[in-house]
């Protein structure tokens, strides 16, 4: 008898830790693709897979559509495609453009081939032409700035340097990567971003450790920012988008989106072609189906800048007001981020590292 | 070969195959990487020592090393305490319904790890349950994330989530605690509380070590918990390790700081399997 309910112990044990193991490994799977002669694949955000973003290009091969394979951060894609992942077009952002050209990743564009080349802003168009050749496409933008929620501070910050106010100490949060902190750091102190000296480095090094004691947390995603604001955690949070701030302003809360004295910072991204492609002619066809302004609106839409007039003009107006899409005289000061060299690249990323290991 | 070597070759050759290409080689491979200057085009076949002069002269990795192994210690000290009673009950006191009582403890184990994390921070924010109850009881007159973002949080979580997972090798142990030895201990006079700790608990100690090495080996390689609920102050060096990889795309130094985690436990493994037999005991 009671070797029988012993061995039943054991068997509901076993059961039990079955159990866990599927549910520990449960999760973890990954996707692979190969480039085929056939079927374009696009290395594109996980916002971008609709079709109406390229329905040109679906009404002229409406059985072959696009295999889309998302990226989650640019840095990934960068590392994905250095180690070999095979794609045709790739949708990345200014610190990268470099370091694709340096890398014989993409293609210099033949812009004769892409058919509303001259919609396109010309100041867009130049931070894709890398040495002199143009190798991306610009097609989103955006600023990034600090929200504030205006019921937990006395005055409302103007300057990139509030973050560093001690009466801000716990509240305030960034977001999770290495670039925008370097980029506000050098603004307050006077420097260009990307060409500093060695003491101006360790200048920033030691300012920005100075920050650490006003941090909270860092945060990665727009979900998790929206969360952080609405909640109340999160007073002063930088670097945030437009469009959080939107919908948070939208749902009522008291926040606003600051324009800091230095200036805001601004992002771009584009679309280029591999070097390795063997659909260049399909690479093209996608190309113009994204500049079609009807699908670059709706991409527009929903919560970016777009590189186009032509597109501009078919946005929604009341969220292009919203969030300053047509203020020339605002994005002529705003400091867009620049192509990083890959010794940038280190640099950044590791005092980065080292920032968030220190106490 | 006998019959019985036979039989051993058969059974544990699928396992020990895994084990080779899923275990041994990729940890050689992730050793390869700690001597190469990058982990991409030709910088792969550049030898240099420098990674190991980065890590040991960067200050503030020892820093956070030191104080994840600690974290780690604390929250395996503390599923361990939590998770004693438990399989002491399940064990000895639960008697049929030994079934239902299990199942009670692994249901939370059903949900998806990520959401019982969220969950906890939804409870602990500026506009959750325990700051309702504050403000609503006096106790505070302003929200703010108690508990949340620290090391204490991540600590919480963990051995939240880790509670039941330790009770199982506790429960294995208790249950193998010989009855008649408990008896003949009270049969000879000795109390309750005495025959617990003379007879019940070093008996168990196998399983106490297995339930701690069952928390403290995957805490301290731990960083999704951390990200989502220790903040700035509570990130561990499993979030470095991480970057290295992702963001940093310093492969060779994210190898390097593995391998120190690597290196650092199974010494500690191997004293404890010592001194307990883990091994004779290990449930699975």
């Amino acid at each position: 008898m009671e070797k029988k309910e012993k061995r039943n112990n054991l068997r509901i044990l076993h059961y039990a830790f079955l159990l866990m193991g599927i549910l520990l490994s449960a999760g973890c799977s990954g996707e692979d693709a190969t480039s085929s002669a056939e079927r374009l694949i696009v290395y594109d955000w996980s916002m971008a897979d609709l079709p109406d973003f390229h329905s040109k290009f679906l009404e002229k091969y409406p059985n072959t559509p696009p295999k889309i394979v998302y990226l989650a951060e640019d840095v990934e894609a960068y590392g994905k495609i250095k180690a070999g992942f095979a794609f045709d077009i790739v949708h990345p952002c200014t610190q990268f453009f470099q370091l694709y050209v340096e890398n014989g990743l993409i293609l210099p564009l033949d812009t004769s081939r892409i058919e509303r080349w001259n919609d396109l802003e010309p100041s867009f168009a130049d931070m894709g032409n890398i040495n002199g050749k143009q190798y991306v496409m610009p097609y989103d933008w955006g600023y990034e700035s600090i929200v504030v929620r205006t019921d937990k501070v006395k005055e409302i910050p103007d300057s990139w340097e509030d973050l560093w106010d001690p009466q801000y100490k716990g509240h305030v949060s960034l977001i999770d990567a290495a670039d925008p902190a370097q980029v506000f750091t050098s603004l307050i102190l006077g420097f260009d971003p990307w060409n500093t000296t060695s003491e101006q480095d360790e200048e920033i090094q030691a300012k920005l450790s100075e920050l650490k004691d006003n941090i909270f947390t860092y945060w990665t995603d727009f979900n998790e920012i929206q969360q952080l604001i609405a909640s109340g955690d999160s007073w002063i949070s930088a670097n945030v988008w437009p469009e959080t701030y939107a919908m948070l302003n939208n749902k009522g809360l008291p926040v606003k989106y600051i324009t800091p004295k230095e200036g805001m910072i601004g992002w771009m991204c584009g679309y280029a072609i591999s070097s390795k492609t063997k659909n260049l002619d399909m690479a093209y066809d996608y190309l113009n189906a994204l500049l079609d302004p009807t699908s670059h609106a709706a991409y527009g839409n929903m919560g970016a800048g777009v590189s186009s007039k032509a597109a501009l003009s078919l946005m929604d107006q009341e969220q292009v007001k919203l969030m300053n899409l047509d203020q020339l005289d605002l994005q002529n000061r705003t400091v867009f981020y620049k192509s990083w060299t890959e010794e940038q690249r280190k640099k950044f990323t590791e005092r980065w590292n080292q920032f968030k290991a220190a106490p | 070969m006998n019959e019985e070597k036979k039989r051993a070759f058969f059974l544990l050759s699928p396992p020990a195959f895994y084990m080779l290409l899923f275990f041994i080689m990729p940890i050689g491979i992730m050793t390869s990487y700690v001597f190469r200057e990058g982990a991409f085009g030709d910088a792969r076949y550049i030898f240099t020592l420098d990674h190991f002069k980065d890590f040991f002269t960067t200050s503030s990795y020892h820093r956070l090393l030191f104080r994840s192994i600690f974290q780690a210690f604390v929250t395996a000290l503390f599923s361990v305490i939590l998770a004693y009673p438990l399989a002491y009950f399940l064990a000895f006191k639960a008697g049929r319904h030994k079934v239902i009582f299990m199942t009670l403890l692994l249901i939370p184990a059903w949900t998806a790890w990520l959401l019982r994390i969220l969950a906890w921070k939804i409870l602990l924010d500026s506009t959750g349950l325990l700051n309702l109850f504050l403000l609503s009881s006096g106790f505070i007159s302003e929200t703010a994330p108690y508990l949340l973002y620290s090391g204490t949080a991540v600590v919480i979580t963990l051995v939240y989530i880790y509670v039941p997972f330790a009770a199982l090798p506790l429960f294995s142990a208790l249950e193998s605690v010989d009855q008649n030895m408990i008896e003949a201990s009270k049969d000879l006079g000795a109390g309750t509380l005495k025959t617990f700790f003379q007879i019940t608990l070093p008996v168990s100690v196998p399983g106490v070590a297995a339930a701690f090495f069952f928390v403290f080996i995957p805490t301290l390689g731990e960083w999704v918990t951390p990200t989502l609920v220790g903040g700035a102050q509570g990130i561990m060096f499993g979030n470095l390790i991480q970057e290295q990889f992702v963001k940093t795309l310093n492969w060779p130094l994210g190898a390097l700081m593995s391998l120190i985690l690597l290196v650092l436990i199974i010494p500690v493994l191997f004293f404890f399997n010592r001194i307990s037999g883990i091994s004779e005991y290990a449930p699975v």
